[in-house]
C-alpha cells in the first residue's frame, strides 16, 4: 500500500506546536534564516521555478512562473494568502491554521523576502474563528521574537503580516474576488487581464497564494530543489501516464471524504491513483465505488471505470477533470447521482456573485432543472424525426419515426454549456466559476445519463446498480480522450 | 432614508474596547475602506446584527457613503440585517455532510424548537420565539472529514447525530 509521506503535516500533532518555542524545536524559522543567509531573492524565485511547485489552491499554476510576472519596479507589492478554503470537500488549510500557524508565517516570510514584499494579508474565511485566533496569536509571537516587523534579524528586510476575515462568500476564494473583498467591497471577481500579479490589491502588483503552496516553501528552501523534485511518484507504470514534460513534484494534502472508512487529510506524493487513495483511506464504505469527485465539487466526476486515473495536475487534465483543491469525495453504490448533483447545484446557485448574466441566471436555472428531475417532474416529449414521404392514406406528409426524447436533459446540457462550454473550454463569464458550474452539471449528466433518464421515465429518483447507472467507457466522452502517446517505451 | 431611520433608532457607538480594536485595525490598510469586513464583524459582535444605525456609524468611521456599507452587508451571508437568536446554529448541508446524514440533524433541530430554517430574507421564521436560537443551513464548513458538522456561534461540533446535537443544545444556557 502507498505510504504517507508527511512533510507539511509532519509535526501537526506535536503538542503546542502552535507556540513559538515548540515550533523552534522542530526547525521552525531555521529554514527562513538559512534562506536569507544563503540566497538572494532572485535565486529563490529560480529555485521555486525549478522545483516545479504548482499552486495548491485550485488552478495548479506554476508558482515560479506566477512570481516572474510581478514587476519589480512598482512599489509597494502585496502578498495575499488565500485561506478562504470553501471549495466543498476541502479541509487541509484549516488544520494548518489551527494547529501549526507558524509554518504558514515562515512560508509567508520566504515568499515575501523573495518578492521584496513588505505587507502580507492572510484572508481567512469568516467561519474559521479558531484558525484566525491561532494565527493571530502566532503572528503576535513572531513580532515579539523579531521574525516580523522592521529589519527582521538585522537583514534590513521588513514585513508586516495581518489576518483579514471573510464573511461567508465562496466566491471570495477566487483571487480577484478575494482582492475586491479585502479592499472592503463586494467580493465580485474582476475582469482579467490585468492579472493580480500586475495589478491587484490597491491596484499594486499582488501575489495570491494558497496556504498549502506557501507551506511548501520552508521545506523547499531548507532541503533544496533536488530533494524536492525527487518527491513524486515514478511515472510510466500505468497505462495512461502523461508525458513528463511537466512533472508533478512534491506532496499534496489530499482531503478525502464521503463514503470511505477513514476520511481525513492524507499527505502523499503527488500522482497516486484514485484507487490507491481510496485504499489508503480505509477503503470504500459500502459495497463498491459508484463515483469519485477528484478535486472539490467543481471538478468533473469520475466513474468507477476511471479509478486508474492518477490524482495529479497533468493526468487529470487529460481525463478532462482536474485536481483542483485536492478534495476527493467518494460515493458508493447507494448514492443517487441526480440527488448529488442537486446538492452541488444548490451550492453554486447560492454562491454566484451575480455579476454576469449567464452565471446569475444560468446557475439557478440548472438547479431548477435538476430539482424538477429529482422531484419526478422531468420533462419528456415525443418528437417526429423529419422525413417527408408518402404517409398513411396515400398522401404526402411526415413519415419520420416517432422518438421519445428527454427534453430536460438536453436543456440541462445546453444551459450549462452556455454558461461555460466544457468541450471548447470557453466561458461566457468573468471568472471561472462558470466552468465550476457547468463542469459538474455536464459531466454528471453525460457519465451517469441512465440514472437521469430513469428519474424522468419513472417520475421519481431511482438509484440504479452501479453498472447500469454508468455510461460504458466506449461512450464516455472523457474516457475516449485519455489514452495518451506513450513516451516511456524503452529504446529498442 | 438614513436620516429617518436614525431618528427612530438609537444611534450606535463602539464600546471603548471595540473602539480601541478598531483604531488598531484601521492602521493595517492604506485605505480606510479596506477595514470594512473586520469592522462590520466587530460591530455585529457588539450589536448582535447590522442595523441601519450600525451601518451609519461604520460609514462615518470609514468615511464612506452609507450605501457602500449597505452594499457590502447585503453581499455577505455572515452579516445579519435583522435580529438573530443568541445562538446561531449553522448546519452544514453540502455534499460530504449530506452523504453523512446531516439531514437527520437538521430535522431534529427543526422539530425540537418547532422552527423552520431561516433564509437570508426571513430570519424570523428560523428563530425561536424567545430569541435564543436561530437555525441556518450552511455551505461546506471545511470539515468534511468529521461530517456531519454544525457550528453554533463560533464553535464547531463534529461527527454529529441527532442525540449528540440534542445534548449540545441542552447544554447551552
Ligand atoms: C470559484 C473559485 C473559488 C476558489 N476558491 C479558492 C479557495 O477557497 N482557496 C484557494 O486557495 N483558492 C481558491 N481558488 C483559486 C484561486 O483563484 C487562486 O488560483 C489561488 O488562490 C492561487 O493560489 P495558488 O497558486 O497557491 O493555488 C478559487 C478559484 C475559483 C475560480
Ligand atoms: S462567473 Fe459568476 S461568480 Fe464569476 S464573476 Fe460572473 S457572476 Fe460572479
Ligand atoms: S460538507 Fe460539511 S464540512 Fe464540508
Amino acid at each position: 500500500m502507498v505510504q504517507e509521506r508527511r512533510i507539511l503535516y509532519e509535526h501537526l500533532d506535536v503538542p503546542d506546536i502552535n507556540t513559538f518555542d515548540v515550533f523552534r524545536q522542530y526547525d521552525g524559522y531555521k529554514r527562513f534564516e538559512k534562506t536569507i543567509k544563503e540566497h538572494q531573492p532572485e535565486e529563490i524565485c529560480d529555485m521555486v521555478t525549478q522545483s516545479g511547485l504548482k499552486g495548491r489552491g485550485g488552478a495548479g499554476f506554476s508558482t515560479g512562473l506566477k512570481w516572474s510576472f510581478v514587476p519589480r519596479d512598482i512599489e509597494p507589492r502585496y502578498l495575499c494568502c488565500n485561506a478562504d478554503e470553501s471549495e466543498p470537500g476541502t479541509f487541509s488549510n484549516r488544520y494548518v491554521l489551527e494547529k501549526n500557524p507558524h509554518l504558514l508565517i515562515e512560508g509567508i516570510l520566504i515568499c515575501c523576502y523573495a518578492m521584496g514584499i513588505s505587507t502580507a494579508y492572510v484572508y481567512i474565511r469568516g467561519e474559521f474563528t479558531l484558525g484566525k485566533r491561532m494565527l493571530d496569536a502566532a503572528i503576535e509571537e513572531a513580532y515579539r521574537h523579531g521574525y516580523l516587523g522592521k529589519n527582521i534579524l538585522g537583514s534590513g528586510f521588513d514585513l508586516d503580516v495581518y489576518s483579514h476575515p471573510g464573511a461567508g462568500a465562496y466566491i471570495c476564494g477566487e483571487e480577484t474576488g478575494l482582492i475586491e473583498s479585502l479592499e472592503g467591497k463586494r467580493g465580485q471577481p474582476r475582469v482579467k487581464p490585468p492579472f493580480p500579479a500586475v495589478e491587484g490589491l490597491f491596484h499594486k502588483p499582488t501575489v495570491v497564494q494558497n496556504v498549502e503552496t506557501l507551506c511548501n516553501l520552508p521545506f523547499l528552501m531548507g532541503q533544496g530543489v533536488e530533494w524536492y523534485t525527487s518527491i513524486g511518484r515514478t511515472y510510466g507504470d500505468t497505462r495512461f501516464d502523461p508525458p513528463q514534460s511537466d512533472p508533478n513534484t512534491g506532496t499534496k494534502l489530499y482531503c478525502i471524504s464521503g463514503d470511505v472508512n477513514k476520511p481525513g487529510v492524507y499527505e502523499l506524493d503527488l500522482g497516486l491513483t484514485a484507487e490507491e487513495l481510496i485504499e489508503v483511506a480505509g477503503g470504500v464504505k459500502g459495497e463498491r465505488v459508484k463515483a469519485v469527485i477528484p478535486g472539490g465539487s467543481s471538478a468533473p466526476i469520475l466513474t468507477h471505470y476511471e479509478l486508474e486515473c492518477r490524482l495529479d495536475f497533468t493526468s487529470l487534465t487529460l481525463w478532462k477533470s482536474m485536481l483542483g483543491s485536492g478534495g476527493i469525495i467518494v460515493m458508493n453504490e447507494t448514492r443517487n447521482i441526480v440527488d448529488c448533483l442537486l446538492n452541488i447545484m444548490k451550492f453554486y446557485a447560492h454562491e454566484s456573485c451575480g455579476q454576469c448574466t449567464p452565471c446569475r441566471w444560468g446557475t439557478p436555472w440548472v438547479r431548477d432543472i435538476v430539482q424538477r428531475i429529482a422531484d419526478g417532474e422531468g420533462r419528456q416529449t415525443t418528437i417526429q424525426r423529419p422525413r417527408f414521404g408518402i404517409a398513411e392514406g396515400g398522401r404526402w406528409g411526415d413519415t419520420g419515426e416517432m422518438e421519445e426524447v428527454y427534453e430536460d436533459l438536453d436543456l440541462l446540457e445546453s444551459v450549462a454549456n452556455n454558461i461555460a462550454n466544457v468541450d471548447t473550454m470557453t466561458w461566457n463569464t468573468i471568472c471561472v466559476f462558470g466552468i465550476a458550474v457547468s463542469w459538474p452539471a455536464v459531466s454528471y449528466l453525460r457519465k451517469f445519463r441512465p440514472e437521469f433518464e430513469a428519474a424522468i421515465r419513472e417520475g421519481k429518483l431511482v438509484t440504479l446498480p452501479v453498472e447500469e447507472a454508468t455510461v460504458p467507457p466506449e461512450e464516455n466522452y472523457a474516457y475516449q480522450q485519455r489514452i495518451v502517446p506513450r513516451l516511456f517505451e524503452a529504446p529498442a | 432614508m438614513s436620516n429617518e431611520l436614525i431618528q427612530i433608532e438609537t444611534p450606535f457607538q463602539f464600546s471603548e474596547e471595540n473602539q480601541r480594536k478598531f483604531d488598531k485595525l484601521i492602521q493595517r490598510y492604506p485605505v480606510k475602506e479596506a477595514a470594512m469586513l473586520p469592522t462590520l464583524h466587530l460591530a455585529q459582535k457588539q450589536a448582535g446584527y447590522i442595523s441601519p444605525a450600525v451601518m451609519e456609524h461604520v460609514a462615518e468611521l470609514l468615511e464612506l457613503p452609507v450605501m457602500k456599507v449597505k452594499d457590502v452587508v447585503t453581499f455577505y451571508p455572515m452579516f445579519f440585517e435583522e435580529p438573530v437568536g443568541k445562538y446561531v446554529i449553522r448546519v452544514c448541508y453540502t455534499l460530504p455532510c449530506a452523504l453523512r446524514d446531516c439531514k437527520l440533524v437538521l430535522e431534529h433541530i427543526k422539530e425540537k424548537f418547532n422552527i423552520d430554517v431561516a433564509s437570508e430574507t426571513d430570519l424570523a421564521k428560523g428563530t425561536t420565539p424567545d430569541g435564543k436560537f436561530t437555525l441556518l443551513k450552511s455551505e461546506c464548513l471545511a470539515s468534511c472529514d468529521v461530517a456531519p458538522v454544525v457550528m453554533v456561534n463560533d464553535d464547531l461540533y463534529k461527527n454529529l447525530t441527532p442525540e449528540k446535537m440534542e445534548e449540545i443544545l441542552d447544554g447551552l444556557e
